[in-house]
């Protein structure tokens, strides 16, 4: 009998300790909530559903340890269909409406310059998902782009590309780009670059978005023998383009540069040996100078996740990003122990946080504070297997040299 | 009295409006309201055409774009008062509208849809290479943080396009119930009989044409400063071009109420399913809802309602 008093009495007070440990009083407060549109729908549809696995895995990993400030986070978001017209009146109702306590952005330009004036105007921190430069007209102070294209965007994009150019003595440069917004910007940087290196431009010319046949674009271009070509281009024409490279043998010696689509699995996947030597940006690949803390636990717990979900299945591109701009969200409001826009915007101009896709410092206009876009070389990659995109040495990075993982392979030949 | 009606139900939206802008803190309503209202006067503008003339206009998005640049243009050229900015996209949409409308003069049925639908894209591509609009990587807009007489820029933006969408809808019913509605219909039933009854067919579709361009021009005006970024994919959004077509077609094509009716309740719809199920989903229910009504009941609400009407009469006696 006391023997069971004893015992009720143990369990009892282990039941009080429990009750009051930081972990259970976290399951029991009033949520964080985090909101935003994602582009789940329409063109980026594939990759914003990736991020948002990415997101909810942040947000799973953050409840396990107890939440933020001891409260549990909770993601309220709205498919935005990749429709700029959808973003004000969903970032309004997100903070009018649904009164979220932070808000970061959907996946890409189009759909995170719209949200801009609504969240300024609340004086909310807005951590930015793949944006291009899209600060330069708001000047707002308390936004931040996690994509590593460095401080001025488009120009140090193509920045690693134009100097392995340089390094090799190349003198002339073709430049094709698609019609849209992203290849533009891109294209943009690029001219100037080749500018200030002084490399003759032979070739300066746009292709509509829904080019899928690049034969006689190649073909005008290799009329103008270039050292150098450089593309930016979007998935459906990266994919055009290494086709018809491969068909007619270009003679260039460097070959790439900003081809969006070489960096999903499906893609390298499909175009398997034909990606061999063309050198192209990335924001991170397997690589002994990438590998960052915590990156190989996010991949395997997103590739778990990704399974029969029809998006990217490596999440080498842009999930790491979307896990990381929630990090440093979730290290400014545990640093600040608060949710002061004001002071999480200070907290986050001067820190430098630690994620999964290495240290991340920005700079004045929210863009990170020096470029680490990755030039990386496709070598040795074999016919129709993904396995092998998970390991070092198919992608190796070039430039920036602080993560260099390889030399060059040179010429481009096929 | 059937005027008088009309005019104070006029009256009466736009107070409800002020009231609405006076006491509501929710921005979202005026958001989503927003929306709705531009959704009403493309789909009140392309029935001009469309309904009321029976030239089916396949480009509206096109029209609408045309407005947005070129609020775009002369906001980059000039800071120009907004409203200025909407009358000068009107008149150029108009002009537009009006070259449209000698295409009628070769061009019938299928072929001037067609010969539309072609003038947007040729418009999309000059837009896309028009750097001094953004070209195809797009053009920002920063909009004023405060407006007089109004709480944000938000509320001056729903209040103005309410006023316009009651213009829109007061000329529609105008052209619909006046005499030159009665021509418009002529045209629309038998062209080649209208002209031999005397009918003015050209000028009445230079006419509606005209007023389509407009309308069209006026809803696009506002839209870069309601987004504050424009790229050509934005502007000449294909859902704008159909939800134009759809919204009519739902409602009723035939009487100008009809296009009021559809836009309110397919744009309310959207606006609600955005929030709740998924943003995709809205061009599955348009998609859905119009396949309904084409195979189900072509003229519409009002005409569901009508025949209702005329059963309930006939079962009566």
């Amino acid at each position: 009998m006391r023997f069971f008093r004893q015992l009720v009495l143990a369990i009892a007070a282990l039941a009080v300790v429990v009750a009051y440990s930081p972990q259970v009083s976290a399951q029991s407060g009033k949520p964080i909530k985090i909101g935003f549109s994602m582009a789940l729908t329409g063109v980026l549809g594939a990759g914003g559903k990736s991020a948002l696995i990415a997101m909810e895995i942040w947000r799973d990993d953050v409840n396990k340890k107890g939440g933020l400030l001891g409260r549990p986070v909770e993601l309220v978001y709205y498919d935005d269909a990749t429709t700029p017209a959808k973003v004000p009146a969903i970032y309004t109702k997100l903070l009018n409406v649904d009164k979220v306590d932070l808000v970061v952005s959907s996946y890409g330009t189009d759909v995170i310059a719209p949200a801009m004036p609504i969240v300024m105007r609340s004086g909310k921190v807005f951590l930015g998902l793949f944006g291009l430069d899209v600060n330069h007209k708001f000047k707002y102070d308390r936004y931040f782009q996690i994509m590593p294209a460095g401080p001025n965007p488009a120009q140090d994009w193509s920045r690693g590309f134009f100097d392995i150019a340089k390094e090799k003595g190349l003198k002339s440069v073709a430049i094709a780009g698609a019609d849209a917004e992203f290849a533009q910007n891109a294209v943009k940087g690029a001219r100037a670059n080749a500018k200030q290196d002084g490399l003759n431009i032979v070739y300066d010319k746009s292709f509509p978005p829904s080019t899928a046949d690049f034969t006689p674009i190649l073909r005008a271009i290799q009329a103008t023998n270039p050292d150098i070509i450089y593309f930016g281009s979007y998935p459906a024409n990266s994919v055009g383009i290494v086709k018809a490279a491969n068909e007619l043998g270009l003679k260039a010696k460097l070959v790439g540069g900003g081809m969006v689509g070489l960096q999903f699995a499906a893609i390298m996947k499909n175009l398997g040996p034909g990606l061999n030597n063309l050198v192209n940006y990335d924001f991170w690949v397997p690589a002994k100078t990438l590998k960052f803390p915590g990156i190989d636990e996010f991949l395997k717990k997103y590739q778990a996740a990704a399974a029969g979900k029809g998006v990217d299945l490596l999440g080498h591109y842009l999930p790491p990003w979307a896990y990381a701009y929630m990090q440093v969200l979730g290290q400014s409001v545990e640093a600040t122990k608060s949710l002061d826009d004001k002071k999480l915007a200070e907290y986050i101009h001067k820190t430098t946080f630690n994620t999964v896709v290495g240290p991340v410092k920005f700079g004045k206009n929210g863009e990170w504070a020096t470029s680490r876009a990755l030039m990386i070389q496709f070598r040795g990659v074999k016919a129709n297997n993904l396995d092998q995109f998970k390991m070092e040495g198919t992608r190796v990075v070039l430039k920036p040299d602080t993560v260099k993982s390889g030399d060059i392979m040179f010429p481009y030949k096929q | 009295m059937k005027v008088s009606g009309f005019w104070i139900g006029i009256v009466l939206m736009l107070a409800a409006g002020f009231v609405l802008a006076g006491v509501a803190d929710n921005q979202f309503l005026f958001f989503a309201g927003y929306v709705i209202l531009q959704g009403l006067i493309m789909a009140v503008a392309w029935n001009v055409l469309g309904g009321f003339t029976g030239y089916v206009n396949f480009g509206s998005a096109g029209f609408f774009a045309i407005g947005a640049y070129t609020a775009i243009a002369l906001h980059q050229f000039a800071e120009l008062p907004l409203l200025v900015l909407i009358v000068i996209a009107g008149i150029v949409c108009g002009l537009i509208g009006l070259g449209t409308g000698y295409l009628t003069l070769r061009l019938r049925g299928v072929y001037f849809a067609i010969a539309t639908l072609a003038m947007a894209i040729v418009f999309e591509s000059l837009i896309t290479n028009w750097d001094y609009v953004g070209g195809s990587a797009g053009a920002y807009v920063i909009t004023p943080a405060e407006v007089p007489f109004f709480d944000s820029f938000i509320e001056m933006m729903f209040i103005l396009m309410l006023v316009l969408s009651l213009i829109c809808v007061a000329v529609s019913r105008y052209l619909s119930m006046s005499r030159m509605g009665r021509g418009l219909a002529s045209i629309r039933d038998d062209e080649t009989a209208a002209e031999c009854m005397g009918v003015p067919t050209l000028r009445l579709k230079l006419i509606s044409t005209t007023v389509m361009g407009v309308m069209m021009g006026v809803a696009g005006a506002p839209f870069p400063f309601f987004v504050t970024y424009i790229n050509p994919l934005s502007a000449f959004d294909l859902l704008i071009a159909v939800n134009a077509i759809a919204m009519p077609m739902i409602g009723g094509t035939a009487v100008w109420f009809g296009p009021v009716i559809g836009a309110l309740l397919l744009g309310t719809i959207q606006q609600i399913v955005t929030v709740t199920i998924s943003s995709e989903l809205n061009i599955l229910i348009v998609g859905a809802v119009l396949i309904a009504f084409v195979a189900l009941a072509p003229r519409g609400i009002v005409g569901l309602f009508q025949d209702f009407a005329r059963k309930r009469r006939e079962g009566g006696k």
